[in-house]
Protein backbone atom coordinates (compact mmCIF):
# COMPACT_ATOMS: atom_id res chain seq x y z
CA UNK A 1 0.00 0.00 0.00
CA UNK A 2 1.00 3.58 -0.58
CA UNK A 3 0.99 5.49 2.70
CA UNK A 4 0.38 9.18 2.85
CA UNK A 5 1.66 11.26 5.72
CA UNK A 6 -0.13 14.58 6.09
CA UNK A 7 2.45 16.93 7.46
CA UNK A 8 1.34 19.69 9.78
CA UNK A 9 4.64 20.26 11.53
CA UNK A 10 8.14 20.79 10.18
CA UNK A 11 9.97 19.50 13.23
CA UNK A 12 11.96 16.50 11.96
CA UNK A 13 12.56 14.74 15.30
CA UNK A 14 8.80 14.90 15.98
CA UNK A 15 7.96 13.54 12.52
CA UNK A 16 10.49 10.80 13.05
CA UNK A 17 8.80 9.95 16.36
CA UNK A 18 5.40 9.71 14.70
CA UNK A 19 6.70 7.41 11.98
CA UNK A 20 8.57 5.27 14.48
CA UNK A 21 5.42 4.85 16.56
CA UNK A 22 3.50 3.86 13.46
CA UNK A 23 6.05 1.21 12.60
CA UNK A 24 6.23 -0.08 16.18
CA UNK A 25 2.48 -0.20 16.76
CA UNK A 26 1.70 -2.09 13.61
CA UNK A 27 4.18 -4.85 14.24
CA UNK A 28 6.30 -3.76 11.31
CA UNK A 29 3.34 -4.00 8.96
CA UNK A 30 4.48 -0.82 7.24
CA UNK A 31 8.11 -1.78 7.02
CA UNK A 32 9.48 -1.06 3.55
CA UNK A 33 6.22 0.35 2.32
CA UNK A 34 6.25 3.45 0.12
CA UNK A 35 5.51 6.79 1.77
CA UNK A 36 4.19 10.00 0.21
CA UNK A 37 4.23 13.30 2.08
CA UNK A 38 1.23 15.56 1.77
CA UNK A 39 2.09 19.20 2.48
CA UNK A 40 -1.43 20.63 2.19
CA UNK A 41 -1.59 21.62 5.87
CA UNK A 42 1.99 22.78 5.98
CA UNK A 43 1.66 25.31 3.16
CA UNK A 44 4.35 27.97 3.11
CA UNK A 45 5.96 26.42 6.15
CA UNK A 46 7.49 23.92 3.68
CA UNK A 47 10.28 26.46 3.38
CA UNK A 48 11.34 25.63 6.97
CA UNK A 49 11.54 21.92 6.34
CA UNK A 50 14.82 20.24 5.43
CA UNK A 51 13.49 17.73 2.89
CA UNK A 52 16.83 15.98 2.41
CA UNK A 53 17.11 15.36 6.14
CA UNK A 54 13.51 14.17 6.23
CA UNK A 55 14.25 11.77 3.37
CA UNK A 56 17.03 10.18 5.41
CA UNK A 57 14.81 9.97 8.48
CA UNK A 58 11.94 8.35 6.57
CA UNK A 59 14.36 5.83 5.12
CA UNK A 60 16.04 5.06 8.42
CA UNK A 61 12.70 4.48 10.14
CA UNK A 62 11.96 1.84 7.51
CA UNK A 63 9.65 3.42 4.96
CA UNK A 64 10.45 3.77 1.28
CA UNK A 65 10.40 7.54 0.63
CA UNK A 66 8.62 8.29 -2.63
CA UNK A 67 7.27 11.74 -3.28
CA UNK A 68 5.77 14.96 -1.98
CA UNK A 69 2.42 16.36 -3.00
CA UNK A 70 0.53 19.62 -2.47
CA UNK A 71 3.61 21.77 -2.23
CA UNK A 72 3.15 25.52 -2.80
CA UNK A 73 4.88 26.62 -6.03
CA UNK A 74 7.31 28.85 -4.12
CA UNK A 75 8.58 25.84 -2.23
CA UNK A 76 9.04 23.45 -5.17
CA UNK A 77 12.71 24.41 -5.37
CA UNK A 78 13.36 22.88 -1.93
CA UNK A 79 11.95 19.57 -3.12
CA UNK A 80 13.94 19.68 -6.34
CA UNK A 81 17.15 20.02 -4.31
CA UNK A 82 16.24 16.92 -2.32
CA UNK A 83 15.80 13.26 -3.21
CA UNK A 84 12.00 13.46 -3.20
CA UNK A 85 9.88 13.40 -6.33
CA UNK A 86 7.28 16.09 -6.81
CA UNK A 87 3.82 14.63 -7.20
CA UNK A 88 0.87 16.62 -8.33
CA UNK A 89 -2.39 16.24 -6.48
CA UNK A 90 -4.76 13.75 -7.98
CA UNK A 91 -6.76 15.36 -10.72
CA UNK A 92 -9.43 12.81 -11.39
CA UNK A 93 -10.55 12.91 -15.01
CA UNK A 94 -13.88 14.68 -15.01
CA UNK A 95 -16.49 12.58 -16.73
CA UNK A 96 -18.80 15.31 -17.87
CA UNK A 97 -21.80 13.85 -19.59
CA UNK A 98 -24.48 15.52 -21.66
CA UNK A 99 -23.20 18.99 -21.06
CA UNK A 100 -24.06 19.80 -24.63
CA UNK A 101 -20.45 20.67 -25.37
CA UNK A 102 -18.31 18.29 -27.36
CA UNK A 103 -15.17 17.48 -25.40
CA UNK A 104 -11.94 18.17 -27.16
CA UNK A 105 -10.01 15.00 -27.93
CA UNK A 106 -7.83 14.28 -24.94
CA UNK A 107 -4.77 12.12 -24.55
CA UNK A 108 -2.53 11.60 -21.61
CA UNK A 109 0.96 12.92 -21.62
CA UNK A 110 3.64 10.37 -22.44
CA UNK A 111 7.09 10.92 -21.03
CA UNK A 112 9.71 9.23 -23.21
CA UNK A 113 13.16 8.73 -21.70
CA UNK A 114 15.83 7.83 -24.23
CA UNK A 115 18.73 7.31 -21.84
CA UNK A 116 19.31 4.61 -19.25
CA UNK A 117 17.90 5.50 -15.85
CA UNK A 118 20.86 5.20 -13.49
CA UNK A 119 21.17 4.50 -9.79
CA UNK A 120 20.09 7.57 -7.82
CA UNK A 121 17.97 8.95 -10.65
CA UNK A 122 14.25 9.32 -10.38
CA UNK A 123 11.56 10.28 -12.83
CA UNK A 124 7.95 11.08 -12.24
CA UNK A 125 5.39 11.32 -15.02
CA UNK A 126 2.36 13.16 -13.70
CA UNK A 127 -0.98 12.45 -15.34
CA UNK A 128 0.44 10.05 -17.86
CA UNK A 129 2.63 7.17 -18.89
CA UNK A 130 6.34 6.82 -18.97
CA UNK A 131 8.24 4.98 -21.68
CA UNK A 132 11.91 4.17 -21.16
CA UNK A 133 13.77 3.09 -24.26
CA UNK A 134 16.67 1.67 -22.25
CA UNK A 135 17.38 -0.26 -19.13
CA UNK A 136 16.95 1.09 -15.63
CA UNK A 137 19.39 0.49 -12.79
CA UNK A 138 19.13 -0.84 -9.32
CA UNK A 139 18.74 2.22 -7.11
CA UNK A 140 16.66 4.13 -9.68
CA UNK A 141 13.00 4.98 -9.33
CA UNK A 142 10.19 5.40 -11.83
CA UNK A 143 6.87 6.91 -10.82
CA UNK A 144 3.92 7.48 -13.10
CA UNK A 145 0.30 8.36 -12.63
CA UNK A 146 -0.30 6.06 -15.60
CA UNK A 147 1.55 3.02 -16.89
CA UNK A 148 5.26 2.30 -17.18
CA UNK A 149 6.92 0.70 -20.20
CA UNK A 150 10.59 -0.27 -20.12
CA UNK A 151 12.19 -1.48 -23.34
CA UNK A 152 15.16 -2.96 -21.56
CA UNK A 153 15.99 -4.54 -18.25
CA UNK A 154 13.90 -3.15 -15.41
CA UNK A 155 15.87 -2.87 -12.19
CA UNK A 156 15.25 -0.64 -9.20
CA UNK A 157 11.82 0.51 -8.07
CA UNK A 158 8.83 1.17 -10.25
CA UNK A 159 5.51 2.62 -9.13
CA UNK A 160 2.66 2.95 -11.61
CA UNK A 161 -0.72 4.53 -10.93
CA UNK A 162 0.74 6.50 -8.03
CA UNK A 163 -2.38 8.64 -7.80
CA UNK A 164 -4.56 5.61 -7.38
CA UNK A 165 -5.23 4.62 -10.99
CA UNK A 166 -5.91 0.90 -10.72
CA UNK A 167 -5.86 0.25 -14.47
CA UNK A 168 -2.20 1.28 -14.72
CA UNK A 169 0.21 -1.46 -15.76
CA UNK A 170 3.92 -2.12 -15.84
CA UNK A 171 5.59 -3.64 -18.89
CA UNK A 172 9.22 -4.57 -19.24
CA UNK A 173 11.62 -6.56 -21.38
CA UNK A 174 13.38 -8.22 -18.49
CA UNK A 175 11.94 -8.13 -15.00
CA UNK A 176 14.63 -7.61 -12.37
CA UNK A 177 12.96 -4.90 -10.28
CA UNK A 178 13.46 -4.54 -6.54
CA UNK A 179 9.98 -3.18 -5.92
CA UNK A 180 6.89 -2.89 -8.10
CA UNK A 181 3.70 -1.06 -7.18
CA UNK A 182 0.42 -0.26 -8.87
CA UNK A 183 -2.03 2.16 -7.26
CA UNK A 184 -0.27 1.75 -3.95
CA UNK A 185 -0.35 -2.04 -3.96
CA UNK A 186 3.26 -3.03 -3.87
CA UNK A 187 5.52 -6.05 -3.80
CA UNK A 188 9.20 -6.42 -3.06
CA UNK A 189 10.90 -8.74 -5.52
CA UNK A 190 14.21 -9.23 -3.79
CA UNK A 191 14.05 -13.01 -3.74
CA UNK A 192 12.44 -15.52 -6.04
CA UNK A 193 8.98 -14.01 -5.80
CA UNK A 194 8.11 -14.73 -9.37
CA UNK A 195 9.33 -17.24 -11.87
CA UNK A 196 9.18 -14.42 -14.43
CA UNK A 197 12.30 -12.84 -13.02
CA UNK A 198 14.61 -11.98 -15.90
CA UNK A 199 11.85 -12.38 -18.47
CA UNK A 200 9.60 -10.07 -20.46
CA UNK A 201 6.65 -9.41 -18.21
CA UNK A 202 3.50 -7.42 -17.62
CA UNK A 203 2.21 -6.56 -14.19
CA UNK A 204 -1.37 -5.53 -13.53
CA UNK A 205 -3.68 -5.11 -10.58
CA UNK A 206 -6.67 -7.35 -10.11
CA UNK A 207 -8.84 -7.44 -7.00
CA UNK A 208 -6.16 -5.79 -4.94
CA UNK A 209 -3.47 -8.25 -6.01
CA UNK A 210 -0.55 -7.79 -8.37
CA UNK A 211 -0.68 -10.25 -11.25
CA UNK A 212 2.54 -11.08 -13.11
CA UNK A 213 2.20 -12.37 -16.65
CA UNK A 214 4.72 -13.25 -19.33
CA UNK A 215 4.83 -10.99 -22.39
CA UNK A 216 4.91 -13.33 -25.31
CA UNK B 1 40.03 21.26 -31.03
CA UNK B 2 40.66 20.43 -27.42
CA UNK B 3 38.98 17.62 -25.59
CA UNK B 4 38.38 17.54 -21.86
CA UNK B 5 38.42 13.96 -20.54
CA UNK B 6 37.47 13.13 -16.97
CA UNK B 7 38.68 9.95 -15.29
CA UNK B 8 36.04 9.19 -12.70
CA UNK B 9 34.51 6.29 -10.76
CA UNK B 10 32.49 7.12 -7.67
CA UNK B 11 34.20 4.48 -5.57
CA UNK B 12 37.69 5.18 -4.21
CA UNK B 13 40.87 3.26 -4.90
CA UNK B 14 39.75 1.65 -8.14
CA UNK B 15 42.61 2.93 -10.31
CA UNK B 16 41.60 6.41 -11.50
CA UNK B 17 44.95 8.07 -10.87
CA UNK B 18 46.84 5.08 -12.29
CA UNK B 19 44.66 5.39 -15.40
CA UNK B 20 44.95 9.18 -15.70
CA UNK B 21 48.75 9.01 -15.49
CA UNK B 22 49.09 6.24 -18.07
CA UNK B 23 46.58 7.66 -20.52
CA UNK B 24 48.11 11.13 -20.32
CA UNK B 25 51.59 9.74 -21.05
CA UNK B 26 50.18 7.53 -23.81
CA UNK B 27 48.43 10.43 -25.55
CA UNK B 28 51.52 12.63 -25.35
CA UNK B 29 53.71 9.82 -26.71
CA UNK B 30 51.39 9.65 -29.71
CA UNK B 31 52.22 13.29 -30.38
CA UNK B 32 49.24 15.00 -28.74
CA UNK B 33 49.87 17.97 -26.49
CA UNK B 34 48.29 16.90 -23.21
CA UNK B 35 47.70 18.32 -19.75
CA UNK B 36 46.70 16.19 -16.79
CA UNK B 37 45.06 17.92 -13.82
CA UNK B 38 44.83 16.47 -10.31
CA UNK B 39 41.42 17.38 -8.84
CA UNK B 40 42.03 15.44 -5.65
CA UNK B 41 42.66 18.55 -3.59
CA UNK B 42 43.90 17.70 -0.14
CA UNK B 43 45.26 14.29 -1.04
CA UNK B 44 47.74 14.89 -3.89
CA UNK B 45 48.56 11.68 -5.54
CA UNK B 46 49.01 12.15 -9.26
CA UNK B 47 52.37 13.87 -8.84
CA UNK B 48 53.68 10.83 -6.93
CA UNK B 49 52.51 8.33 -9.53
CA UNK B 50 54.00 10.57 -12.24
CA UNK B 51 57.23 10.84 -10.24
CA UNK B 52 57.27 14.65 -10.18
CA UNK B 53 56.48 15.27 -6.52
CA UNK B 54 59.80 17.02 -5.88
CA UNK B 55 59.19 19.45 -8.67
CA UNK B 56 55.87 20.77 -7.35
CA UNK B 57 56.15 24.48 -6.55
CA UNK B 58 52.69 25.84 -7.28
CA UNK B 59 49.45 23.95 -7.63
CA UNK B 60 45.96 24.06 -9.17
CA UNK B 61 44.49 26.07 -6.27
CA UNK B 62 47.34 28.60 -6.44
CA UNK B 63 46.42 29.21 -10.08
CA UNK B 64 42.70 29.50 -9.31
CA UNK B 65 43.42 31.98 -6.51
CA UNK B 66 45.71 34.02 -8.74
CA UNK B 67 48.76 33.29 -6.57
CA UNK B 68 50.64 31.82 -9.54
CA UNK B 69 50.25 31.77 -13.29
CA UNK B 70 49.30 28.58 -15.09
CA UNK B 71 52.76 28.52 -16.73
CA UNK B 72 54.44 28.62 -13.32
CA UNK B 73 52.35 25.75 -11.99
CA UNK B 74 52.50 23.37 -14.95
CA UNK B 75 55.21 20.75 -14.62
CA UNK B 76 56.75 19.53 -17.87
CA UNK B 77 57.12 15.77 -18.05
CA UNK B 78 60.65 14.67 -18.94
CA UNK B 79 59.63 11.37 -20.54
CA UNK B 80 56.93 12.47 -22.95
CA UNK B 81 57.17 15.63 -25.05
CA UNK B 82 54.12 17.83 -24.83
CA UNK B 83 52.91 16.44 -21.49
CA UNK B 84 52.27 18.79 -18.59
CA UNK B 85 51.05 18.04 -15.09
CA UNK B 86 48.99 20.42 -12.96
CA UNK B 87 49.30 19.09 -9.42
CA UNK B 88 46.75 19.38 -6.62
CA UNK B 89 47.40 21.13 -3.39
CA UNK B 90 48.02 18.98 -0.34
CA UNK B 91 46.89 21.51 2.17
CA UNK B 92 43.72 23.14 0.96
CA UNK B 93 40.27 21.72 1.09
CA UNK B 94 38.03 20.96 -1.87
CA UNK B 95 35.96 24.11 -1.39
CA UNK B 96 38.75 26.09 -3.02
CA UNK B 97 37.81 24.62 -6.40
CA UNK B 98 35.26 27.05 -7.83
CA UNK B 99 33.44 26.54 -11.07
CA UNK B 100 34.71 29.87 -12.44
CA UNK B 101 38.25 29.05 -11.36
CA UNK B 102 38.23 25.62 -12.96
CA UNK B 103 36.70 27.01 -16.13
CA UNK B 104 39.34 29.71 -16.46
CA UNK B 105 42.16 27.17 -16.10
CA UNK B 106 40.58 24.84 -18.68
CA UNK B 107 39.97 27.70 -21.09
CA UNK B 108 43.56 28.86 -20.76
CA UNK B 109 44.84 25.34 -21.45
CA UNK B 110 42.64 25.20 -24.54
CA UNK B 111 43.96 28.51 -25.81
CA UNK B 112 47.51 27.25 -25.22
CA UNK B 113 46.81 24.53 -27.77
CA UNK B 114 46.42 21.55 -25.48
CA UNK B 115 44.63 18.81 -27.43
CA UNK B 116 43.69 16.72 -24.43
CA UNK B 117 42.97 17.92 -20.92
CA UNK B 118 42.78 14.87 -18.65
CA UNK B 119 41.06 15.45 -15.31
CA UNK B 120 41.86 12.98 -12.52
CA UNK B 121 38.76 12.99 -10.31
CA UNK B 122 38.73 12.33 -6.58
CA UNK B 123 36.50 9.52 -5.29
CA UNK B 124 32.94 10.17 -4.22
CA UNK B 125 30.26 12.35 -5.74
CA UNK B 126 30.98 15.51 -3.78
CA UNK B 127 32.32 18.87 -4.88
CA UNK B 128 35.72 17.72 -6.13
CA UNK B 129 34.29 14.97 -8.32
CA UNK B 130 31.60 17.32 -9.56
CA UNK B 131 34.18 19.95 -10.54
CA UNK B 132 36.32 17.35 -12.31
CA UNK B 133 33.41 16.18 -14.47
CA UNK B 134 31.59 19.46 -15.04
CA UNK B 135 33.50 20.62 -18.12
CA UNK B 136 34.10 17.16 -19.60
CA UNK B 137 33.49 16.27 -23.24
CA UNK B 138 34.25 12.60 -22.62
CA UNK B 139 34.45 10.42 -19.55
CA UNK B 140 36.42 7.31 -18.79
CA UNK B 141 34.55 5.58 -15.99
CA UNK B 142 36.87 3.28 -14.06
CA UNK B 143 35.28 0.24 -12.44
CA UNK B 144 36.58 -2.79 -10.57
CA UNK B 145 34.82 -6.13 -11.08
CA UNK B 146 32.82 -5.96 -7.88
CA UNK B 147 29.25 -4.99 -7.11
CA UNK B 148 29.86 -1.85 -5.03
CA UNK B 149 32.21 -0.38 -7.61
CA UNK B 150 29.82 -1.07 -10.48
CA UNK B 151 26.93 0.43 -8.53
CA UNK B 152 28.92 3.62 -7.89
CA UNK B 153 29.92 3.85 -11.54
CA UNK B 154 26.27 3.59 -12.49
CA UNK B 155 25.54 6.50 -10.19
CA UNK B 156 28.36 8.53 -11.72
CA UNK B 157 27.04 7.82 -15.23
CA UNK B 158 23.74 9.34 -14.15
CA UNK B 159 25.51 12.45 -12.88
CA UNK B 160 27.58 12.75 -16.07
CA UNK B 161 24.39 12.98 -18.09
CA UNK B 162 22.65 15.41 -15.77
CA UNK B 163 25.12 17.53 -13.82
CA UNK B 164 27.69 18.49 -16.45
CA UNK B 165 27.83 21.52 -18.70
CA UNK B 166 27.25 19.29 -21.73
CA UNK B 167 24.10 17.88 -20.11
CA UNK B 168 22.85 21.35 -19.22
CA UNK B 169 23.25 22.31 -22.88
CA UNK B 170 21.20 19.28 -23.92
CA UNK B 171 24.28 17.47 -25.19
CA UNK B 172 25.80 14.20 -23.97
CA UNK B 173 29.18 13.39 -22.46
CA UNK B 174 30.72 10.51 -24.40
CA UNK B 175 31.08 7.51 -22.10
CA UNK B 176 33.83 4.89 -21.99
CA UNK B 177 34.08 2.04 -19.54
CA UNK B 178 37.49 0.98 -18.27
CA UNK B 179 37.59 -2.09 -16.09
CA UNK B 180 40.66 -2.04 -13.86
CA UNK B 181 42.15 -4.81 -11.74
CA UNK B 182 40.51 -7.50 -13.84
CA UNK B 183 41.52 -11.00 -12.87
CA UNK B 184 40.28 -13.73 -15.24
CA UNK B 185 41.24 -16.40 -12.70
CA UNK B 186 39.10 -14.87 -9.97
CA UNK B 187 36.22 -14.35 -12.39
CA UNK B 188 36.42 -18.05 -13.27
CA UNK B 189 36.37 -18.92 -9.59
CA UNK B 190 33.26 -16.80 -9.17
CA UNK B 191 34.85 -14.24 -6.81
CA UNK B 192 34.44 -11.36 -9.21
CA UNK B 193 31.90 -10.05 -11.66
CA UNK B 194 32.63 -11.03 -15.24
CA UNK B 195 32.95 -8.56 -18.11
CA UNK B 196 29.52 -9.67 -19.33
CA UNK B 197 27.94 -8.96 -15.92
CA UNK B 198 29.48 -5.50 -15.76
CA UNK B 199 28.56 -4.58 -19.33
CA UNK B 200 25.04 -5.86 -18.75
CA UNK B 201 24.58 -3.57 -15.76
CA UNK B 202 26.29 -0.45 -17.09
CA UNK B 203 25.51 -0.83 -20.80
CA UNK B 204 28.21 1.52 -22.13
CA UNK B 205 31.05 0.70 -24.55
CA UNK B 206 34.18 -0.75 -22.98
CA UNK B 207 37.45 0.93 -23.91
CA UNK B 208 39.54 -1.73 -22.20
CA UNK B 209 40.15 -4.02 -19.28
CA UNK B 210 43.39 -3.70 -17.32
CA UNK B 211 44.51 -6.94 -15.69
CA UNK B 212 45.33 -7.05 -12.00
CA UNK B 213 49.10 -6.87 -11.94
CA UNK B 214 51.83 -6.37 -9.37
CA UNK B 215 53.66 -4.21 -11.88
CA UNK B 216 51.16 -1.38 -11.22
CA UNK B 217 52.17 -0.92 -7.60
CA UNK B 218 55.85 -1.25 -8.52
CA UNK B 219 55.42 1.39 -11.19
CA UNK B 220 53.63 3.75 -8.77
CA UNK B 221 56.33 3.34 -6.17
CA UNK B 222 58.97 4.23 -8.73
CA UNK B 223 56.99 7.16 -10.09
CA UNK B 224 56.93 5.65 -13.57
CA UNK B 225 53.40 5.23 -14.96
CA UNK B 226 52.83 1.57 -15.81
CA UNK B 227 52.17 2.29 -19.50
CA UNK B 228 55.93 2.86 -19.82
CA UNK B 229 56.57 -0.71 -18.66
CA UNK B 230 56.00 -2.53 -21.92
CA UNK B 231 56.77 -5.91 -20.38
CA UNK B 232 53.81 -5.59 -18.06
CA UNK B 233 50.40 -6.78 -19.23
CA UNK B 234 48.78 -3.84 -17.46
CA UNK B 235 51.11 -1.49 -19.35
CA UNK B 236 50.27 -3.13 -22.67
CA UNK B 237 46.56 -3.00 -21.88
CA UNK B 238 46.85 0.76 -21.21
CA UNK B 239 48.64 1.22 -24.56
CA UNK B 240 45.69 -0.52 -26.22
CA UNK B 241 43.28 1.79 -24.39
CA UNK B 242 45.11 4.86 -25.69
CA UNK B 243 45.03 3.49 -29.24
CA UNK B 244 41.28 2.81 -28.97
CA UNK B 245 40.71 6.25 -27.50
CA UNK B 246 42.41 7.70 -30.57
CA UNK B 247 40.06 5.76 -32.81
CA UNK B 248 42.03 2.61 -33.67
CA UNK B 249 40.43 -0.81 -33.57
CA UNK B 250 42.52 -3.00 -31.32
CA UNK B 251 41.39 -6.44 -30.12
CA UNK B 252 41.02 -6.89 -26.36
CA UNK B 253 43.73 -8.90 -24.63
CA UNK B 254 44.30 -10.53 -21.25
CA UNK B 255 40.62 -11.37 -20.73
CA UNK B 256 40.98 -15.15 -20.62
CA UNK B 257 42.65 -17.34 -18.07
CA UNK B 258 46.13 -17.98 -19.45
CA UNK B 259 46.50 -21.52 -20.78
CA UNK B 260 49.55 -23.12 -19.32
CA UNK B 261 52.16 -24.05 -21.93
CA UNK B 262 53.37 -27.62 -22.41
CA UNK B 263 56.48 -27.15 -20.25
CA UNK B 264 54.59 -25.25 -17.56
CA UNK B 265 52.11 -28.08 -17.43
CA UNK B 266 54.92 -30.62 -17.08
CA UNK B 267 56.42 -28.76 -14.15
CA UNK B 268 53.17 -27.65 -12.55
N1 LIG C 1 45.58 -2.97 -12.66
C1 LIG C 1 45.99 -2.93 -11.37
N2 LIG C 1 46.58 -4.01 -10.81
C2 LIG C 1 46.98 -3.98 -9.53
N3 LIG C 1 46.85 -2.92 -8.71
C3 LIG C 1 46.27 -1.81 -9.21
C4 LIG C 1 45.79 -1.75 -10.56
N4 LIG C 1 45.25 -0.52 -10.76
C5 LIG C 1 45.39 0.16 -9.59
N5 LIG C 1 46.00 -0.61 -8.65
C6 LIG C 1 46.32 -0.24 -7.27
O1 LIG C 1 45.15 0.21 -6.62
C7 LIG C 1 45.45 1.26 -5.71
C8 LIG C 1 44.60 2.47 -6.04
O2 LIG C 1 44.96 2.98 -7.32
P1 LIG C 1 44.74 4.51 -7.69
O3 LIG C 1 45.41 5.41 -6.73
O4 LIG C 1 45.06 4.67 -9.13
O5 LIG C 1 43.17 4.59 -7.48
P2 LIG C 1 42.25 5.88 -7.42
O6 LIG C 1 40.96 5.46 -7.99
O7 LIG C 1 42.92 7.05 -8.03
O8 LIG C 1 42.11 6.10 -5.86
P3 LIG C 1 41.47 7.38 -5.12
O9 LIG C 1 39.99 7.17 -5.21
O10 LIG C 1 41.98 7.27 -3.73
O11 LIG C 1 41.93 8.59 -5.85
C9 LIG C 1 46.93 1.53 -5.85
O12 LIG C 1 47.60 0.88 -4.81
C10 LIG C 1 47.28 0.93 -7.19
O13 LIG C 1 48.61 0.50 -7.22
MG1 LIG D 1 43.27 9.02 -7.24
Amino acid sequence: MLNTLRLSISDIPKISGILQTKINHTAQFFLNSPLVLDCQDLGDKCANLDFSALYKVVKSVGFVPVGVRNVPDDCLKYIKQSEWAIMRAATKPSRKKNTGKVDEPKANRVEVISRPLRSGQQIYAPEGDVVILHQTSSGSEILADGSVHVYGTLRGRVLAGVNGEKSARIFCQSLQADLVAIAGCYQLLDDADTELKGQAAMIRLEAGKLIFEPLA
Amino acid sequence: MSKVVVITSGKGGVGKTTTAASIAIGLAKQGHKTAVIDFDVGLRNLDLIMGVERRVVYDFVNVINGEATLKQALIRDKRADGLFILPASQTRDKESLTKEGVESVIEELKSEGFEFIVCDSPAGIEKGAYMAMYFADEAIVVTNPEVSSVRDSDRVLGLLQSKTRKAEQGDVVKEHLLIARYSPVRVDEGDMLSLEDILDILAIPMIGAIPESGSVLQASNRGIPVILDDKSQAGQAYSDVVARFLGETVPHRFLEVEKKGFLQRLFA
